[in-house]
């Protein structure tokens, strides 16, 4: 819903900038703010020990204690984990991140058009297939994913990982970006119409432009999607050349056993190209995000 | 759901002007990609899940028909109805535990003071992790020894630091790392909702003398209805399909204390070789994902759009 | 239960009823059809080797390779696969081998291990390569070599890494400041619980987490109760093996280490896999550790210094009224490499076992390690292991043991995995009986 809102709150927007005045009238609210502290602790604590873990000697670790404050710092985590090839897990997770957010665009997006726009009962009939897909978990259908990816001689390739992942978020895609494409005022296609444009110019230089905000959406759903997988990688990839990030930091945990100063590095390294585009386009992926909530 | 929403609206829209429409209409192969591909990769294999789940498979070789054995032996197998109801119990803590966290705090950060701002973009650190590295660094922390179990672990009743060896500890520690893990996504989308609540509104109850509570219970919890539902049904769906979390923080020990469906699922199959078998216990959680987000939508009302829907 | 195999026409159909068959008809096409395949024509091959990941050992496999693949136009890469609780090697060699390109060698534990393999004809029966080549043959210590036999009676495997039996570590520097001794009855272990529990020290580190240390103490306990024919009459499926009375004997002293502490009061969040039990052990946390051999060349990787200084060995304790002989083992006899017979050169990886793995370089590196290998003649060169007693020791344990019992889970079928390791765990947490624990375990078919 709320990539909807997203393109109808414009004048929201405009009268937000009166709030700060007002708002400043009511008392400040010490009880929220406490709690608020509480969970400061709470969500910082664990983030906290993560970082200085990771600059910390092996043996300062396991001597110290978890919250003892750290005496030497070393970069050699770090350096063991790019020597155990992290970067290739890295560039193998890009990959697959870039080519699920392409692929899903470039399905769902003709499909969401042919559903707001097409009369066609094959069209609505197929949306509705959309909808039921919208709760299977993944997980249940993993064997046969096996079974058909391996048959098709995918296994231990990206691709193996790309294919089901889009497949399972096409739904959603599908619907977020229909809704908003709903949003699109009829008369805006009539106008093009008359200037001689076909479905696909509608498309490439009405529909697209005008939903930017929920391909925005959807790219980060997906790409969040594609990142974070875990269980399709775990049974469709087997080598080390085809290792994607979270594979090789639960690859960390086994070959790091007690070394947990090398296994903070690797997932704080697994977190910073995440950062990175957050400090680029901050906007971008909160926007996305909360619209990814909103379905 | 916008697209529910959204599509009453183009419903009605076209309905009303249907007829004066010229403008050019694609057909259904534009459809067709996405539809294929879907099908292919999400469809095919829910229909295979169920022609296997009447099958005897190891795995290897030719699956077998042995018709409704594996059937038979799920209602019989305590094992399974153990980890349903671990699942249901995981799924109703962690709504308990999240909402009114993800509720209170996204309406927190919704303010618009620099403090909040500034507390809230530390609130929102978690979801630059992937869900691999949140359970990795709790695994750590929960180490009963060397990790900060040891440490906070007597403060709250485990002396000995075995939070993820008790029963009850490790599904409470599990739903910890889920809120931890989670609570930041849904306060984002509490966050965005409340900041789109009409301000006049407000303005409206201050006159009437309305105090903060009164003001959050009577406009910013209804105007938060629907975002409450999206909410809880992503967060129930997705408790009952959370799998690499358990898996790695407490690998559904100890004992079987944490084996949720899922894990089940995957023990079945890729630990003891029984496709057919793990084939039931595939079907059963789909059935209950779609169950729950088909009652949920019932029940909030929203199945009326749902059946508006069908006339597109 | 009249079961008919699921022909390919049936499943197309259900595959049909979406309308998606012909992309969905490669989908099962090579189901059942096994056997080499052509492969790459002409061109160099390039073969895969599954081995475990172990830092440890992974360099020594990668040198054995090197050397072969200097003089071999066939190359073999090593493919490295982590251990973890119950989602690790095993699964991803099943998935592996159901896939339409296995891996050419695969590590393994012989037997049950390998059991669906060698049935549904998936590897290559090395028997008449054996018997063909005596000097190979006579390399290895035969039980070993036994060991790794499949139900059929045919060899499938060749050692390629140290015997395993499970030891029992202790640290001696710990015992010797406390002025105690390795205990040789039950009822010296007994009283060694209670010294250290009373002294602060856990008396055994165990890695309740990944559920198969935990099956060490039910299978030397049940041997040293009942001796070999006890498990041998479970692998049989033979009638109420499960609730043989000395199966029911071992869960109720399991569950009275636990009430007496043997195993701390945190058991249940320690791993071994990720070092958590290794750790308590070498920082003197733990005085006693129930392993197999493989601990020793895990503390010479991980802890060197309580490698060298403190860490020793002794075999189980006899119980008194026990019927299983004292010089008896449990654990795994070694690891084997098979051949998949759809490899793409069946005769490269022959030649490789042949020429690599008895071959000195490689079974001196394994000594270095500190580990032990099956292999025969063996007593001088020993001296060069890291440690020379520990070695000796493990050498000749071996050997004059008159049976070596195969770790449950490895010599069980794969669909008793998961329900024993579970339901061990549940005794050791005393949420299960060993009443029902026999019941359970002997429903599972």
């Amino acid at each position: 819903m709320t990539a909807l809102r997203e393109e109808t709150s414009v004048p929201v927007a405009d009268h937000r900038r009166g709030d700060r005045p007002r708002r400043k009238r009511q008392r400040p609210n010490w009880g929220a703010g406490l709690a608020a502290l509480a969970w400061l602790v709470f969500v910082g604590v664990p983030i906290y020990l993560m970082i200085k873990d990771s600059f910390q000697p092996k043996d300062a670790y396991l001597d110290g204690g978890p919250l003892s404050l750290p005496r030497k710092l070393t970069l050699d985590n770090f350096a063991e984990v790019f020597r155990s090839g992290y970067t290739r897990y890295l560039i193998n997770t890009a990959v697959v991140t870039v080519a699920s957010v392409a692929l899903t665009v470039l399905l769902a997006f003709p499909a969401a058009y042919a559903i707001v726009r097409s009369r066609s009962r094959i069209v609505s009939g197929t949306f509705r297939i959309f909808l039921a897909g919208l709760a299977v978990p993944a997980q249940a259908t993993i064997i046969p994913v096996y079974l058909m990816i391996s048959r098709m001689h995918l296994y231990d390739s990206l691709t193996a990982i790309i294919l089901p992942t889009v497949a399972f978020g096409l739904p959603l895609s599908v619907l977020v970006l229909s809704s908003a494409l709903r949003d699109v005022p009829r008369e805006l296609y009539e106008a093009m119409t008359i200037d001689g444009g076909g479905s696909f110019r509608l498309m490439w230089s009405l529909a697209l432009p005008l939903s930017r905000a929920s391909l925005t959406t959807i790219s980060v759903y997906s790409a969040l999607n594609a990142w974070n997988g875990f269980l399709f990688p775990l049974i469709l990839t087997q080598s080390p050349e085809q290792r994607v990030q979270t594979l090789g930091l639960w690859n960390f945990q086994n070959q790091f056993g007690a070394n947990v100063p090398g296994l903070m590095a690797a997932v704080l390294l697994s977190a910073i190209p995440v950062f990175v585009v957050y400090l680029f386009a901050r906007r971008w992926l909160i926007a996305g995000l909360a619209g990814a909530g909103g379905k | 759901m916008t697209a529910v929403a959204g599509a009453r609206r183009g419903r009605r829209r076209s309905a009303a002007s249907a007829g004066a429409d010229r403008a050019a209409r694609p057909g259904a192969v534009w459809i067709l990609p996405a539809v294929l591909f879907f099908g292919v990769f999400a469809g095919v294999p829910l229909l295979l899940t169920a022609v296997l789940s009447f099958t005897d498979w190891n795995g290897l070789g030719t699956p077998n028909f042995n018709g409704v054995a594996n059937w038979r032996h799920a209602l019989t197998d305590s094992a399974i109805w153990e980890s349903m109801r671990i699942s249901l119990v995981f799924m109703v803590l962690c709504w308990v535990v999240q909402t009114p966290l993800a509720l209170l705090i996204g309406v927190w950060a919704a303010g618009r003071e620099l403090n909040r701002a500034v507390l809230s973009s530390i609130f929102f650190l978690p979801l630059l992790m992937s869900t691999a590295a949140i359970a990795i660094t709790w695994r750590v922390l929960l180490d009963p020894n060397f990790g900060l179990a040891a440490t906070v672990g007597p403060w709250i009743g485990f002396p000995d630091g075995n939070i993820a060896g008790d029963q009850h500890g490790a599904l409470g520690a599990v739903v910890v790392v889920i809120a931890w893990q989670f609570v930041p996504f849904h306060s984002l989308m509490y966050q965005s909702a409340t900041r789109q609540i009409p301000k006049m509104l407000y303005d409206a109850a201050l006159i009437d003398g309305a105090g903060r509570f009164q003001q959050f219970w009577h406009i910013t919890l209804p105007q938060l209805r629907n975002t409450i539902i999206t909410s809880s049904v992503l967060m129930l769906v997705g408790s009952l399909t959370y799998f690499e979390t358990i898996l790695i923080v407490t690998n559904g020990g100890p004992g079987t204390a944490t084996m949720v469906l899922p894990q089940r699922m995957y023990n079945s199959a890729f630990q003891s070789f029984q496709m057919g078998y793990a084939s039931v216990i595939a079907l059963v959680l789909a059935a209950l994902g779609t169950a729950l987000s088909l009652v949920i939508v019932r029940f909030s009302g929203y199945g009326k759009m749902r059946s508006t829907l069908e006339g597109i | 239960m009249g079961d008919s195999p699921l022909s390919r026409r049936t499943f197309l159909s259900a595959a049909g009823a979406a309308g998606i068959a012909g992309l969905t008809a490669p989908l099962l096409s090579a189901c059942g059809t096994s056997g080499p395949s052509g492969g790459g024509g002409g061109g160099k091959k390039t073969l895969q080797a599954w081995v475990l990941q172990d830092d440890g050992q992974n360099p020594i496999q990668q040198a054995s390779l090197d050397d072969f693949n200097k003089s071999s136009s066939t190359k073999i890469k090593l493919v490295e696969i982590p251990n973890s609780g119950s989602s690790g090697y095993t699964d991803k060699l099943r998935i592996g081998m159901g896939s339409p390109n296995p891996p050419d060698l695969l590590f393994n534990w012989g037997t049950g291990s390998i059991q669906d393999y060698a049935a549904s004809g998936r590897l290559v029966d090395l028997t008449s390569q054996l018997n063909s080549d005596p000097t190979w043959k006579s390399a290895w210590i035969p039980s070993v070599l036994d060991a790794g036999k499949a139900a059929d009676g045919k060899y499938y495997g060749i050692p390629m890494r140290g015997m395993q039996p499970v030891l029992l570590f202790y640290n001696k520097t710990l015992f010797a400041q406390h002025g105690q001794k390795p205990p040789a009855t039950y009822d010296d272990l007994l009283k060694l619980v209670t010294y250290f529990d009373s002294q602060k020290i856990q008396p055994f580190a165990l890695g309740h987490v990944d559920a198969w240390p935990n099956l060490m103490w039910l299978e030397y306990l049940v041997e040293r109760l009942g001796g070999p024919s006890v498990f041998a009459d479970i692998l049989a499926g033979k009638p109420n093996a499960w609730s043989n009375p000395i199966v029911l004997d071992a869960l109720h002293r399991i569950q009275d280490l636990v009430d007496r502490r043997a195993f701390g009061t945190n058991f249940a969040s320690v791993n071994y896999v990720n070092d958590g039990a290794g750790l308590l052990f070498a920082k003197g946390k733990a005085a006693m550790h129930l392993m197999g051999t493989w601990e020793y060349s895990n503390q010479v990787d991980k802890h060197p210094d309580f490698a060298k200084n403190d860490l020793a060995f002794a075999p189980f304790p006899t119980i008194t009224g026990g019927k299983g002989d004292p010089n008896n083992v449990v654990g795994n006899p070694t690891n084997y490499y098979s051949i998949s017979r759809k490899s793409k050169d069946v005769n490269a990886a022959i030649s490789f076992l042949k020429k690599e793995m008895s071959s000195q370089m490689y079974i001196d590196k394994l000594i270095k390690a500190g580990d032990v290998p099956a292999a025969t003649g063996l007593e001088a060169r020993l001296a060069a292991s890291p440690g020379p007693e520990f070695a000796k020791y493990v050498y000749q344990m071996v050997q004059k043991a008159p049976s070596f019992t195969l770790s449950w889970d490895q010599a069980l079928p794969s669909r008793f995995t998961d329900p024993l390791h579970n339901n061990l765990q549940k005794v050791f947490l005393k949420k299960m009986t060993p009443e029902k624990f026999t019941q359970v375990l002997g429903q599972v078919k």
